[in-house]
């Protein structure tokens, strides 16, 4: 009895193995021939996104490595290199993402900025009115 | 005794195992595990938590930052690629939620602002509503007074009436005592900004030079009529420029006649921002601008004034 559970012992541990080796295997495949489409996709609107909040004039840098990326990404496409192109598409995304993030940021500050100016402008003509009476 | 001592021995010894192993576990648990950088993140995160007024503000990119930082930690063996691109998606996941946090904050800021300048819009209507008020008082009180100062401003002017034949030179050194410009509309005396800047009471208490000047050259030469120009810079809008000049010609003629000149020698006019002397680009060029010109009328250009 012992005998024989000490033979199956190894035995389920290769088949666990294999099967595990062959599952991986399988996954690689699946994943090495398709582009990742869905990411790439992401990241170009989320570029064209910032692009439009004028993000080229308040977050140049973000906006120009998100666009590094995207090209980077595209030249793993076609290197075949799936998972790097996945990885560069998701980092263009969220860099781009962040430019349209300090973009808004610049573009909040400017306006309260601007409304701090006309506000202490009206103060002083306030007190200029003040000093005919 | 002596077999609680050797059990004292085998559990240091067990627990000295114990501890060499865990450190041994904890070593590959985090030197190998966590990927350069994500230490970084992780610092750059807490510090964000750390500033609850901020990170209060975007409890969602909090909660995005904080899963990408944990994915960040985790272990990727070897695959020193893989934990460069997490701790980059992290990073920028940080930097996002910062960014949205700043954005909310002058956000909320802007509502307080918009109050700010809500209240001083109403101190400026009440202001000139009471200063509206205050004027139509005192001017009746000043009609009453201004015909009893007239009346000794013209005896003075009988009176004196070998002065006013005065000669050329004593009218000369009048001119270049009050500081006026002689130009084709007549004799030009620019009151600057600061005549009203030193405080709204000044120009009324009196104290004031150049018009102290300007009241006795009058009431030595009865016969000169004034025009009073009131100027400002372009800070504000056209309409409010015209007012706010007009009350500072107006208030320089209540002046005068508060010092005995008649009224119907005195005529105020406000010109608004339309004549500025000096560029309003600078801040001296502002001040410049914001003036009163008295122009003193040549006598020949009104000879039927004179006689009136």
């Amino acid at each position: 009895m012992s005998l024989l559970i000490r033979t199956k012992r190894p035995y389920r541990l290769y088949v666990a193995a294999s099967l595990a080796i062959s599952m991986l295997l399988v996954a690689g495949c699946a994943s090495a021939p398709t582009a990742p489409t869905a990411s790439l996709n992401d990241a170009k609107l989320a570029i064209r996104s910032a692009e439009k909040d004028d993000a080229s004039h308040f977050a140049a840098a973000e906006l120009d490595k998100a666009r590094q990326k995207l090209i980077l990404a595209d030249k793993a496409v076609v290197a075949e290199d799936m998972i790097l192109a996945d990885r560069y598409a998701q980092e263009s995304t969220v860099t781009a993402q962040l430019a349209s993030a300090k973009t808004e940021a610049t573009k909040a500050e400017a306006i309260n900025q601007e409304m701090l100016r006309s506000a202490e402008a009206l103060i002083e003509e306030m007190q200029r009115a003040g000093d005919t009476l | 005794m002596n077999i609680l001592n050797m059990n004292n021995a085998r559990v240091s010894r067990m627990l000295a195992v114990a501890v060499a192993f865990s450190f041994a576990v904890g070593a590959c648990a985090t030197a190998p595990q966590s990927p350069q950088g994500s230490a970084d993140v992780r610092n750059k995160l807490s510090a964000l938590q750390a500033n609850s007024s901020l990170a209060s503000k975007v409890p969602v990119e909090m909660r995005e930052a904080e899963a990408a930082v944990l994915i960040a930690e985790a272990s990727v063996g070897n695959d020193v690629a893989l934990g460069r691109h997490r701790v980059y998606m992290a990073d920028q996941m940080v930097e996002i939620a910062i960014a949205k946090a700043a954005t909310r904050v002058a956000e909320d800021q802007r509502a307080m602002l918009s109050q700010q300048r809500d209240q001083a819009r109403l101190d400026a209507r009440t202001r000139e509503a009471d200063a509206a008020r205050r004027q139509a008082t005192a001017a009746q009180n000043k009609s009453e007074a201004e015909r009893a100062l007239a009346l000794a401003a013209a005896a003075k002017a009988t009176s004196n009436e070998a002065e006013a034949a005065a000669t050329a030179k004593e009218l000369q050194q009048r001119i270049d005592a009050l500081e006026a410009e002689a130009t084709d509309r007549g004799l030009v005396l620019t009151l600057g900004d600061v005549l009203f800047a030193t405080g709204r009471s000044d120009l009324m208490s009196g104290g004031n030079n150049s018009l102290d000047k300007l009241i006795v050259f009058l009431n030595e030469y009865p016969d000169r009529s004034v025009a009073i120009e009131g100027h400002t810079d372009d800070v504000g809008s056209l309409e409010m420029n015209q007012t706010l000049s007009q009350h500072r010609a107006d208030a320089v003629k209540t002046y005068l006649t508060q010092h005995g000149i008649q009224s119907v020698r005195l005529a105020s006019t406000g010109m608004g921002e339309t004549q500025p002397i000096a560029d309003n680009q600078s801040q001296s060029g502002r001040q410049q601008n914001r003036r009163v010109e008295v122009i003193i009328k040549n006598p020949s250009a009104l000879p039927a004034a004179s006689s009136n």
